[in-house]
């Protein structure tokens, strides 16, 4: 048993960080696309965010020095991540399972980093009561916000008709989650068991732990296993949709990198099926004499 | 709005649901306030028999694409084969490098929790009506792909929420949703993942149109393609623009005293002015209040007879790539042959969409001319006092009409309202505005499609919550005895509240007049006799 734990945690976090690797490269390697901004964007100066103003109000926008607001953009960033600000406006009856939840993965995390500082020598005297305190709430805090967005997605109407079997288990496990993980934490020798663990699985040996620990470590490492191959990925994703897409009002600049992206593409063969594409690359095809209208003579 | 029933529980339940059904229930839309409070709609007609016959409906008995019905179980089957080729496609970068990492990421990462659905105009239109849901179809394509592209997609169906057929009849619906929404992109602001559920809409209208050829016939036939052979969607060639620009010559000086000759072709000048040829035809008032403006302000502009070179329209940009690029190319070429050393582009808001930012990861620089805005160059020439003006002229109740392509997808906001504080003294807001604003009804292309029953569908569904909006805003005048102005600078959203205000018999009932924001500047205009809007040709 001891020997399968220190396999499956190893492996699951292998496979954790091996599919969220290769899903942000995948996002992030995908060609220059054609701009889709929406407004507002967090890094306009503060004066135009406030409405959701744009450079383009500007008269030869194209030949004035652009100024971007870091301030906003980091602003917006943390106030998405920590305080879950769009779910809170715009979906409330969500917010109050879903702000737990997020809190409770963040301290679990937390936690985890805190028993590897614990298992590579430092601070054990104050930081393991710490860490029991964070891993409780933590535990507590995943359990009640999965189990609420689980009553949500089953009373609720619309959410119901769109959560899929696999949601529900999905929600499940976290609750399971973060129960063991709670208990573990608020057991007398929970946290220095899950130090010693910890320790164990970095020195390559087999954790001796019991069967709370084990639990926990189990349900841990399924969720590392399956969760880069869902949707849940948005903790990374979400910097993409936002910073690539919805914020990305860069213009491009003749000889830019950008500019040789977007006619690399256009070198690209079309390969559209429909009559009125024609063959050839992008260039060749939008230059071609214009398709003629079905029923009317060249 | 849609009856639930038990059996309706599957999305592919929702994707069938009505062949057994009458059709929307008129009576659960959004209420509107006075003189509306008594207003009964007329139900949304249904297709008659032949029609039936001879066309694919969507889940909720509308026609908008007119999509002929197989005439054969070969032709079924092959056109899902061909599905799913696209489907392939559209994930490749040689095929879709135009929006592939916008598309796997708003694919990849919905989590479902429905935030978008307050915000469509649609959805909360019809009382929730599950197939106006923005997330609903994007997730019968996402399950498509789920089932039939993704490796070892056909294990664990039930717990993969793999319940939607892949048929002909599947792809029909699918195909006719995806003109049941306007694009507008409210969804996606208040995505709390960045998620763009227009966006995938978006793609899903290209896969058909640029693998299948299906597409609406207003977009495409009468609308790219046209514009591609004649030099613009409207059908009007550079002879017949000729008669035009003399009508409007005259017309200007008729009604203004002005003498004013509109500049043709002219090498060099500053501004290629870029208007939606359907203005020449629909709202003429609208080019002359242009000229009379870049006239007496002394700006150098210039029009162009070049084919595609005097309509700005690039419906592309609401179904196909392809098409689009073509277009857009076609715009580029012509300002580069001229020499001018920008394009101003008239009130036409995809058209600032298609030519401003889309274009610009489009056309190399060496082709590339930049473009601005006419509000923006409005906005510069009132507050500078390039112009006279006498704000009393304009007093009476105004509201304005944010074009969603110039407001959430471009973030132009301030200057149609720095214009409007300076010449109409009773200018109020609808609420929301700016890039909160509800699309018109219009978006997308709904606004020229008048075929079949999709008309109803554009003034009572779509157009709903705009019209709403529109007797709010006068809620302190409501009757017909104070005229009013509904100010909205884009063509097609005038098209579509044109529609509204006469199915909703807006001028009896409430005083309504609708026309664009230059037209309110003229008639402002110190240096033009008085009345320039013509509020008896209501």
């Amino acid at each position: 048993m001891a020997v399968l734990l220190l396999v499956w945690v190893w492996l699951a976090a292998a496979v954790f960080v091996v599919a969220c690797v290769a899903r942000a490269w995948r996002y992030a390697r995908a060609p220059v696309h054609l701009r889709w901004d929406l407004y507002p964007v967090a890094h306009e100066p503060a004066a135009r965010r406030a409405y959701g103003g744009s450079y383009l109000e500007e008269r030869e926008w194209w030949t004035r020095p652009r100024e971007r607001s870091l301030a906003g953009e980091v602003s917006t960033m943390l106030s998405e991540a920590l305080l879950l600000h769009g779910v809170w406006v715009n979906n409330r009856r969500l917010f109050w399972g879903s702000l737990p939840f997020h809190w409770g993965l963040y301290l679990l995390v937390a936690t985890s980093a805190g028993l590897l500082v614990v298992a590579l020598g430092g601070w054990v005297d104050w930081l393991l009561p710490v860490l029991a305190v964070s891993g409780g709430i933590g535990g507590a805090f995943v359990t009640a916000g999965a189990l609420w967005l689980l009553r949500a997605r089953s009373t609720d109407r619309g959410l119901r008709r769109y959560t899929t079997m696999a949601d529900r288990l999905n929600l499940l496990t976290f609750a399971a989650l973060g129960a063991t993980s709670a208990a573990v934490a608020l057991t007398a020798d929970g946290m220095p068991s899950a130090a010693a663990a910890v320790t164990a699985l970095l020195r390559f040996t087999a954790p001796v732990v019991g069967p709370l620990l084990a639990a926990q470590m189990l349900l841990a490492g399924l969720i590392l296993f399956y969760l880069p191959f869902t949707r849940m990925v948005h903790f990374f994703a979400k910097y993409f949709l936002y910073h690539d897409v919805r914020w990305d009002d860069r213009p491009m600049v003749a000889g830019s990198a950008m500019e040789r992206g977007v006619k690399e593409s256009l070198a690209y063969g079309v390969g559209w099926s429909a009559e009125h594409i024609g063959r050839g690359s992008w260039v060749d095809v939008a230059t071609a004499p214009p398709p003629t209208i079905p029923g009317k003579k060249p | 709005m849609i009856p639930e029933t038990p059996a309706f529980r599957s999305q592919d339940d929702v994707l069938r649901f009505l062949d057994d059904h009458q059709g929307l229930d008129v009576d659960a839309l959004l209420p509107l306030p006075y003189p509306y409070h008594d207003w009964r709609d007329a139900p949304i007609g249904s297709l008659t028999a032949d029609q039936q016959a001879r066309y694919e409906r969507g889940p909720d008995g509308v026609s908008a694409l007119r999509i002929p019905k197989p005439a054969s179980e070969d032709e079924r089957t092959e056109a899902v084969a061909r599905f799913l080729d696209g489907l392939r496609k559209l994930l490749t970068r040689e095929n879709n490098w135009t929006f592939l990492q916008p598309l796997m990421l708003s694919l990849e990462n919905c989590v479902q929790c429905h935030s978008c659905s307050d915000a469509c105009p649609i959805f909360t239109s019809t009382g929730e009506a599950e197939v106006y849901r923005p997330s609903f179809r994007p997730e019968v394509l996402r399950r498509i792909i789920d089932r039939h592209l993704k490796p070892a997609g056909g294990l664990f169906p039930r717990l993969r929420g793999q319940d939607v057929a892949l048929d002909w009849d599947t792809l029909a619906r699918l195909a006719e949703l995806a003109y049941r929404c306007t694009l507008c992109r409210r969804c996606a602001q208040v995505c709390p993942m960045g998620v763009d559920n227009a966006l995938l809409t978006r793609e899903i209208r290209k896969l058909f149109s640029q693998e299948l050829g299906i597409h609406m016939p207003e977009l495409h036939e009468s609308g790219t393609l046209k514009q591609l052979a004649t030099g613009s969607s409207t059908g009007l060639n550079p002879a017949g623009l000729q008669d035009i620009i003399e009508f409007a010559e005259e017309d200007i000086r008729e009604k203004t005293g002005l003498s004013i000759r509109i500049p043709f072709d002219v090498e060099g000048a500053e501004y290629l002015v870029m208007h939606n040829a359907g203005e020449f035809l629909s709202w003429p008032e609208n080019l002359q209040a242009f000229v009379i403006i870049l006239s007496v302000a002394g700006v150098s502009w210039t029009m162009s007879t070049e084919l595609l070179g005097y309509d700005s329209v690039n419906y592309g940009l609401f179904y196909d790539d392809v098409q689009y690029a073509r277009i857009a190319l076609k715009h580029h070429q012509v300002a580069r042959k001229l020499g001018v050393k920008k394009m101003l582009v008239g009130e036409c808001g995809h058209a600032h969409k298609a030519l401003m930012p889309i274009a610009d990861r489009l056309i190399p620089r060496d082709l590339y001319v930049p473009a601005e805005s006419a509000l923006v160059l409005l906005e510069d020439l009132v507050v500078n006092e390039r112009l006279m003006l006498d704000p009393s002229r304009n007093d009476f109740p105004v509201t304005l009409h944010d074009p969603c392509n110039v407001t959430r997808s471009m973030g132009i906001v301030q200057p149609q309202r720095e214009v409007l504080k300076r010449i109409a003294p009773r200018f109020r807001e609808m609420e929301p505005h700016g890039v909160h604003n509800f699309c018109c009804g219009g978006g997308s292309g709904f606004a020229v499609n008048s075929s079949l029953n999709f008309p109803d569908w554009r003034t009572r569904v779509s157009g709903r919550i705009k019209f709403r909006q529109i007797l709010e805003a006068f809620g302190d005048a409501p009757g017909p005895d104070v005229r009013k102005y509904v100010c909205a600078p884009c063509s097609n959203c005038k098209g579509q509240i044109r529609d509204l205000l006469r199915y909703y018999d807006a001028w009896d009932r409430s005083g309504l007049l609708y026309g664009g924001l230059v037209e309110l500047v003229v008639n402002a205009m110190v240096d033009v006799q008085e009345g320039f809007l013509e509020w008896e040709l209501h």
